[in-house]
């Protein structure tokens, strides 16, 4: 499938070339140096010359490797770039996305790519913990050993949902699959599994540790008229786990399907939501678009009674992904009214930017970025609170809280000064590109999801797990068109 | 770490005097300085230095023989393989201490053994690796790990015996069939036989019986993501059902694959279940859904991969006339850090999902980009707005031609270009529908200046004349500085001044027309264009010479002037690529929209396998809603009636009416109100820079003389 795995440094320079092919050229890096990194006018990810794909990414972090996969058939792009996405994870634990290590140590790439790349450069296994266990170089930093040691992790609440009844035993079934059990003969089930790829046996902990992070992003487009044109919130649950032994992890959320099918447990989510100042209207159901998950979760069972039962690999991962797009908690509400005073070259601001989460909670580093014309020099700004300082490398306007309680409003109120060459038509051409607000709240849920519980369960009847939940609604983009 | 660079160029001696000192101790620094100069050798390798580094043969066999660190090794395995076609003399006596690692007790050393054996392009190397991989297959004591090696290293074998060739296809079948392995072991079989019938065209297309690829169907859930994806894979078009019932089932069981978070599996499940549903007779509403919820939560992905999901999207919406995905098209709107690869991409897919009902939105996110400051990005949406216009019926298109006139008015310079380039290509479409349009076109006359725009108006000029009544001034303006223009701007600026004589014989077009055809016989250089200069006169003075009658004026008018045919946008693909494509779903040749053919030569095509139940005519699928169809759908009915229940909801509640943002709104418990006056942000460097007098002012008050 990949013929071979090529690495540049940023500027063009060749580091790691591993060949699975004998019979591609040498010259093949230059080709893409050439076609690629020393040719700006091409954006695509994808280039095929003659029958030779080269597919790439730029790793993450300042030094932005290229990562180049080769290919001389119609391999599958979606492999390749997930694999390659995969590869930039592992690279990135073993501190070899920076140039200067990658260099010293690339050794330890071949043996990665060695690791997760079968003969024939078919992608065996990518999962970090297991590439770890697999290798015999071991990566610089260790993940640290107790949970609590991380000081971020103090703003969590405790998990301590009394777990409702044995949920699988309770819920009604549902007509999916008649003829039973071809598919589900995986099925975790009462038995505990013996393999499991993702995880290797004898894990020990002092202390058994679960730890929940919701992660939302809320992207939201709202038009001149104020009405919204595009919502949407993606959402990722990650999972770092200090367990011991083969423990078997299940938990629900409130999405409407499962809330269908287990009524009796949707008083208790009221009572966690409102203990834990997720807003009410959070806690009904939330209607998930669509969710993906990471491949130890049984999706037999959570196609069959909505709960998200897996035995976790050692350490963090990400657990699955979603998307929601109906009934958004927006958090702020942006109302600008902006126009054109003077001779016609001046623009006058008057924005209004109100929380609408609840009073309890708080957002941190929120900004607003308000579009000033080509040709300003300066503004004239007033605002209520927070700072706000005009930027003329990026002709916006930028408004600042550090931190912004629920349900407040402030105002701003500007004028912009123009240059003398400024005309009316300079400004009338504007295209008035829209303004983002960038904000973080946490324990605030953007669609609303809620675990409502979370289980784990082991061969071992005292097995005891202390359980850690935190949510962080982020912006994605943000915009208002005004 | 080390005292001299690793990545640096060196000679062939340098490194040899280096491994030497360090050669006779044996403590553990000069162990770890010897791995440094070994490493340097294959740096090197990656540097291109090949000639300088192929004279160190002797220095790697001799580690080779005292060292059983795992790098070493490593580092002697990758000479072999980068230096062995170059030098096969060298190879073949590093052979020895390969099949020697072949023995190893461990099984990376193996591994790493036979993927050398195999890389290595010579006769000796292939039949060694040909013997190992067929005794590795068979032998049931060594490790899983190398039987796996050997099962995917048989892919890269070019057999030179159709009779070992035939052993192994045996083998691997039996490996298939057999119970009681390791699963992994089980696809690795599955994808060496797919991938070595695909690769051998001689052989016939690979068909499993039907019980094994049910048994390999219900691996997947025990499988690990690659695994999966290679499964679903390699079954496509090997796993034929024989009834209706079997592909029910077969979709059935890939069904919740759908939700994987890789691309890789998600994107090849599709693939399998949009293969099976040419052996079925009709498809539940449900599915749709489940495929298009599938689409768009991959949508979620790193950039690479979403432009890769939209290409794909792109496929799905050409292939079928009942497509295949029922998607929003909110989720086609451009975001503004979207890469340019994506906003293209969107483009194109908001421009196949617009029909009749979403025009209006689509239009207002168009008109927005269309306004926007990256200048390709509003030729793009402009553009497309026009390609709209053409491919809807007439209501729809005049209201495309309603947001380019406002656009229009905006009057920036290469809006106006791109506008008019647009308009000829409505015109052609809907010939009588937008004549008052015209006369605001016209207006814009002097501004155009790109070649393709000034085409543009020249046309419509010349189509459009009866509109326009001074349209011999206004083509004046152009046919004056012929001699400027580039060669396609003189063609269009020829073809119109004959084209006016002819309409309309009249002493001013007669003018017009001869001195350009002047111009162009006699004082241009492109031997093209006065040939066509040529041609029309002798054509007119034919028709026009009282003395042979061979061609009357009418003839003349109607080869000239003629009707023009309606124009289509040409987005259809073949049917029959389109089949193939379905079956590529993900792959390369998917994002070039090209049969694998074009793109791969040597590798064959995929077609559907005949069985009773295949479909003949893939567009009659039937797509019954949940409720009325009683046949066969438990298994499809995978989510309950909520989930239509719910998500008609959701559209009936979107198409009602739209959002607000002060649906949302609440009470404030706060409100901070202004206070104090409006002040200039003082420490804006801007000041300084860029209002010097300013400046001056504020340093002579300070310091008055």
């Amino acid at each position: 499938m990949i013929s071979a795995i090529l690495i540049f440094s940023s500027r063009g320079e060749l580091i790691v070339a591993k060949t699975m092919k004998s019979s591609l050229k040498k010259s093949i890096s230059d080709i893409f140096r050439i076609q690629v990194i020393n040719n700006l006018d091409v954006r695509s990810p994808i280039l095929t010359l003659g029958s030779t794909t080269f597919h790439h990414i730029r790793s993450d972090g300042s030094d932005s490797l290229w990562l180049v996969a080769v290919s001389r058939s119609n391999a599958n792009s979606g492999a390749i770039w997930e694999f390659l996405y995969k590869l930039n994870v592992i690279m990135d634990v073993y501190g070899l996305t920076k140039e200067g290590t990658l260099k010293e140590n690339f050794m330890n790439c071949y043996e990665i790519l060695d690791t997760v790349l079968e003969e024939g450069g078919i992608p065996v296994d990518t999962e970090l913990n297991s590439v770890i266990s697999k290798m015999t170089v071991k990566p610089p930093k260790q993940i640290s050993g107790n949970l609590l040691d991380r000081p971020d992790l103090l703003t969590m609440s405790s998990l301590n949902l009394s777990t409702p009844g044995d949920s699988s035993s309770t819920l009604s079934m549902p007509k999916f699959l008649t003829r039973n059990n071809r598919s589900m003969s995986q099925d975790l089930g009462s038995n505990y599994p013996s393999n499991l790829s993702w995880r290797p046996h004898g894990i020990k902990y002092k202390k058994n540790e679960v730890l929940l992070n919701v992660n939302e992003k809320i992207s939201i487009l709202v038009s001149r008229d104020g009405s919204i044109l595009k919502s949407y919130v993606d959402g990722t649950i990650d999972l770092t786990t200090h367990l011991s032994g083969m423990p078997i992890c299940q938990f629900g959320l409130n999405d409407s399907l499962s809330v269908e099918f287990g009524d009796d447990s949707i008083s208790e989510v009221e009572d966690f939501a409102n203990k834990k100042a997720i807003p009410k209207a959070a806690a009904g159901r939330v209607m998930l678009e669509d969710c993906k998950f990471h491949q130890c979760v049984s999706l037999d069972k959570f196609n069959k009674d909505r709960v998200i039962k897996f035995v976790p690999p050692d350490g963090s991962m990400e657990l699955m992904k979603y998307c929601v797009r109906d009934n958004l908690n927006l958090p702020f509400k942006v109302t600008p009214i902006v126009t054109s005073i003077g001779r016609g070259n001046t623009i006058d601001y008057r924005v209004t930017l109100k929380s609408l989460f609840p009073g309890k909670l708080s957002a941190k580093d929120v900004s607003l970025r308000i579009p000033v014309p080509p040709g300003t020099v300066d503004c004239e700004i007033n605002v209520s609170n927070g700072k706000c300082k005009f930027v003329p490398e990026e002709s916006a306007m930028i408004w600042k809280f550090t931190k912004y309680t629920g349900l407040t409003e402030n105002t701003l109120s500007a004028v912009t000064v123009p240059s003398s060459d400024t005309t009316q038509l300079t400004v009338q051409q504007w295209p008035r590109p829209p303004m983002s607000l960038n904000f973080e709240i946490m324990m605030f849920s953007n669609s609303g999801l809620v675990v409502r519980y979370f289980k784990v369960s082991d061969k071992d009847e005292r097995y005891r797990t202390a359980k850690w939940i935190k949510y962080i609604s982020k912006s994605g983009s943000y915009e208002i068109r005004y | 770490m080390s005292d001299q660079r690793i990545f640096a160029k060196y000679k062939a001696n340098e490194l040899r005097a280096e491994l030497q000192v360090f050669d006779v101790k044996k403590s553990k620094t000069s162990a770890h300085k010897r791995k440094d100069a070994l490493r340097k050798i294959i740096a090197n390798l990656t540097m291109g230095n090949f000639t300088e580094m192929a004279f160190l043969y002797p220095e790697i066999l001799k580690f080779w023989k005292i060292e059983d660190d795992l790098e070493v090794k490593r580092i002697c395995h990758e000479y072999v393989r980068s230096l062995g076609s170059a030098k096969p003399k060298n190879a073949a006596e590093a052979l020895p201490y390969i099949l020697d690692d072949l023995d190893s007790r461990n099984e990376k050393v193996q591994i790493m053994a036979l993927e050398t054996l195999v890389a290595v392009p010579s006769p000796r190397f292939l039949e060694e690796a040909t013997k190992t991989i067929i005794s590795f297959i068979n032998r049931r004591v060594i490790p899983p790990t190398v039987t796996k090696t050997a099962i995917y290293a048989s892919e890269q074998i070019d057999f030179t015996e159709n009779a070992t060739r035939s052993h192994l296809l045996t083998l691997l079948l039996k490996f298939v069939e057999r119970e009681n392995t390791e699963p992994t072991l089980q696809v690795a079989a599955l994808h060496a036989l797919h991938t070595i019938h695909e690769k051998n065209i001689d052989l016939q297309p690979l068909r499993l019986p039907i019980d094994v690829a049910f048994k390999l169907l219900d691996l997947l859930p025990q499988l690990n993501e690659w695994d999966k994806a290679l499964t679903l894979d390699s079954l496509t078009t090997a796993a034929v059902p024989e009834s209706h019932d079997d592909a029910y089932e077969m979709i059935d069981i890939a069904l919740t694959q759908l939700q994987h978070v890789n691309t890789f599996v998600a994107l090849n499940a599709f693939k399998f279940i949009a293969y099976l549903l040419n052996y079925v007779d009709h498809v539940d509403e449900n599915l749709i859904k489940r495929f298009s919820n599938s689409i768009v939560s991959l949508l979620n992905k790193p950039p690479e991969i979403q432009f890769l999901v939209l290409r794909n999207v792109i496929l799905l919406l050409l292939s079928r006339d009942t497509p295949l995905l029922q998607l929003d098209v909110s989720y086609f709107f451009i975001e503004f850090n979207d890469p340019i690869y994506i906003k293209d991409t969107k483009l194109e897919c908001l421009y196949l999902l617009a029909n009749h009902g979403n025009l209006p939105r689509i239009l207002e996110e168009l008109e927005q980009y269309a306004t926007d400051i990256d200048i390709q990005m509003s030729r793009k949406a402009l553009r497309a707005i026009g390609n709209l216009a053409v491919k809807l019926d007439k209501e729809s298109a005049s209201d495309c031609v309603t947001v380019l006139l406002d656009l229009l008015e905006f009057g920036v310079d290469y809006v106006v270009q791109e506008i008019i380039t647009v308009f000829r290509n409505i015109l052609r479409k809907h010939p009588d529908d937008f004549t008052s349009s015209v006369k605001e076109l016209v207006k814009y006359n002097d501004s155009v200046q790109e070649p393709e725009s000034k085409n543009a108006m020249i046309w419509i000029i010349t189509q459009y004349s009866c509109d326009i009544p001074n349209y011999l001034e206004v083509f004046k303006v152009f046919s004056s500085n012929i001699l400027e223009e580039n060669l396609e701007v003189q063609y269009s600026i020829l073809t119109s001044s004959v084209k006016f004589f002819v309409k309309d014989p009249v002493p001013e077009t007669e003018e017009i027309c001869l001195q350009v055809l002047k111009i162009c016989t006699e004082e241009t250089n492109n031997p093209d264009l006065r040939a066509r200069a040529f041609m029309y006169w002798s054509l007119l003075s034919m028709a026009h010479s009282s003395k042979n009658h061979i061609i009357s004026a009418e003839a003349v008018k109607s080869v000239l002037d003629g009707e023009l045919p309606v124009i289509e946008l040409n987005t259809k693909l073949d049917p029959l690529v389109l089949e193939e494509l379905e079956l590529n779903i993900g792959s390369i040749a998917s994002i070039y929209l090209k049969p694998v053919s074009q793109i791969f030569r040597s590798s064959r095509t995929r077609h559907l396998l005949q069985s009773p139940v295949l479909n003949k005519d893939r567009s009659n699928l039937k797509i019954l809603s949940g409720s009325t169809s009683t046949v066969n759908l438990e298994g499809f009915d995978s989510l309950p009636e909520m989930v239509s229940h719910s998500s008609s909801d959701r559209s009936s509640s979107t198409a009602a009416r739209k959002k607000m943002m002060n649906d949302y709104d609440k009470p404030a418990e706060k409100v901070n109100q202004l206070k104090g006056r409006r002040k200039s942000s003082v420490t804006s460097p801007s000041k300084i820079s860029r209002k010097p007098s300013l400046l001056v002012r504020k340093l002579s008050m300070r310091k008055p003389f």
